[in-house]
């Protein structure tokens, strides 16, 4: 069980979010998705890698979005790399 | 004009070990506005987990070691023995001592507001802790470093120790394999042998204390093991570890073959890393696992925070992170920046007999195609070591062609205090001559310098 996290979004200009688990799962599972990766091995890794963030997120209580981006790509990226490099860098190359 | 922003503090400092802990005071004492964050145990590795309490059992390690042996001196011992919960409580004793060593009053006493809690960086003048968010004009990271803990197969599964759990174990394990040839290895291989443990080091090196000059890490070697009974398995690698009913088996991989240790106690010293986990992208700090970068000021990238001590990566020690602690504190108050003077640092291990070094070695010499002459005195051609009884050890001294001393390695009992006389001449770039002309005391162990001294001169 997770303590609640908040979430600075970037740039302080939106309002403080609370951590959302399936919000962070569902974004790891489009990028394997856009990576051509199957659905069951994208559900996993975003599975392995959302277990991974909260155990980081477990002594931070406030972190911005921008960390949970280069944490959870930096644990994609040993499941499936190039999800993470979109993961990483999808706003740019939207 | 340009607005003038305001923050909670001028100084945030982050990390409350030797390389925050002054700077905060010194700028407190100039009548900054100070905070001090540490998410540990306040005063930080140094006082509470690493030199003193080690240091303050090794005191009493050697003290035993030394009456148990004393029968050639006419001294009775037969009937010495231990307590380890009492040596424990005189290690706490030696911790509690130190005033900084897990004592946040301290700090607040000194004028800086102090925080538990981790901080984390959500922009370039502004850090979370514990929700709470600080600003400030400078900060200063200085977070340290921690044990590495080494990916080998089965290592997770076991109660595994390290140099700062070990302090805290009821008694010595009966046996015990230390995975590192290291420094600290080195010294808690000889506390923990003296009490009894049976201990085994395993170093991927040629030998033990690989960066030091081979003589330093081939004589360690032969005293911990004809005097200590440590097993000494250089050249050796740990495969894996596993639980083997109330022990653990070691499968050790040695020049191609494999073999396997059991032992109560497995404790992993090889190596640390910096913490650099704390947000720095967000303040757009440039860092790498291996450390963040600074300049020679002690400034990172982004000028306004500055780091400090073990979180640089550098080999760092408690006294060259207080260094950089001052400069930092200098550079942050006022406008004439410095920059640290590493020359003449010592290295010191405080083994029996101790070991330690100041400027190059002579590996460091033959990196970087130096011409030198070297001399080695050793212990056993002094008249203290008559007196003493004691004969294991050697100073050396190396220097260039003009005789100008370039460093030293001194193993002998008091080498930390030795040391101190080569570290000036290594920092003020005296020559052998300069030193052996020096007066040095009959029937003490410093004539082993001047006698080196004395042959390159």
């Amino acid at each position: 069980m997770i303590q609640a996290v908040d979430i600075i979004k970037h740039g302080g200009s939106r309002p403080t979010e609370k951590f959302l688990r399936d919000k962070l799962h569902s974004s790891l599972v489009a990028a394997c998705l856009s990576a051509k990766a199957p659905e069951g091995q994208a559900e996993a890794a975003a599975d392995a890698v959302c277990d991974k963030v909260i155990i980081w997120l477990q002594q931070r209580p406030e972190v911005t979005s921008h960390d949970i981006r280069v944490v959870a790509a930096r644990h994609l990226k040993s499941f499936h790399p190039e999800a993470a490099y979109l993961y990483e860098q999808h706003k740019i190359t939207i | 004009m340009a607005k003038k922003y305001e923050f909670d503090y001028d100084l945030i400092v982050i990390g409350s070990g030797a390389g925050g802990s002054a700077a905060a005071t010194i700028a407190a004492r100039e009548g900054k506005r100070v905070a001090i964050v540490e998410s540990d145990t306040f005063g930080g590795d140094s006082p509470n987990w690493g030199d003193i309490p080690t240091k303050a059992l090794l005191h009493a390690a050697v003290l035993y070691d030394e009456a148990r042996h004393g029968a050639r001196f006419g001294l009775r011992s037969s009937t010495l023995g231990y307590n380890y919960p009492s040596i424990r409580s005189w290690k706490d004793l030696a911790v509690k001592r130190t005033g900084a060593g897990g004592n946040r009053s301290y700090y607040e006493k000194q004028g800086v507001s102090a925080y538990a809690g981790s901080a984390h960086f959500l922009s370039p003048n502004e850090i979370s802790v514990n929700r709470r968010h600080l600003s400030a004009n400078h900060f200063l990271i200085a977070t340290g470093s921690q044990w590495i803990i080494p990916e080998i197969p089965g290592l997770q599964n076991i109660k595994y120790l390290t140099p700062r759990t070990i302090l805290e174990t009821i008694r010595p394990p009966k046996s015990l394999l230390i995975i590192g040839g290291g420094d600290i290895g080195i010294e808690i291989a000889q506390l923990m042998a003296i009490f009894g443990t049976k201990v085994y080091i395993v170093e991927k090196a040629s030998r033990l204390l690989p960066h030091h000059d081979s003589e330093v890490g081939e004589l360690i070697e032969r005293v911990l093991s004809e005097q200590k009974g440590v097993t000494a398995l250089t050249h050796s690698r740990v495969v894996s570890v596993e639980k083997d009913g109330l022990l653990k088996r070691v499968i050790i991989s040695r020049a191609g073959t494999e073999k396997s240790v059991k032992v109560d106690e497995v404790l992993v010293a090889a190596g640390r890393a910096p913490i650099v986990d704390m947000g720095l992208e967000n303040a757009g700090v440039k860092f790498t696992a291996k450390g963040i970068d600074v300049n020679e000021y002690l400034q990172t990238n982004v000028k306004h925070i500055f780091a400090a001590g073990d979180v640089l990566g550098r080999n760092s020690h408690t006294h060259t992170a207080l260094l950089e602690s001052h400069v930092v504190a200098n550079n942050v108050i006022r406008r004439n920046k410095i920059t640290p003077d590493y020359t003449g640092t010592p290295e010191v291990i405080f083994t029996h007999p101790g070991i330690a070094t100041v400027g190059l070695s002579e590996d460091d010499c033959v990196k970087r195609d130096l011409p030198i002459n070297k001399a080695i005195a050793p212990l056993n051609i002094i008249a203290r070591s008559n007196t003493s009884d004691f004969r294991d050890g050697f100073v050396k001294i190396i220097t260039d062609k003009k005789g100008v001393v370039l460093g030293a390695s001194i193993v002998a009992p008091h080498a930390s205090e030795m040391i101190h006389e080569l570290a000036l001449a290594v920092k003020h770039k005296l020559t052998a001559a300069d030193i052996a002309s020096t007066p040095h005391a009959f029937l003490s162990w410093s004539e082993a310098v001047r006698v080196a001294a004395g042959k390159l001169s």
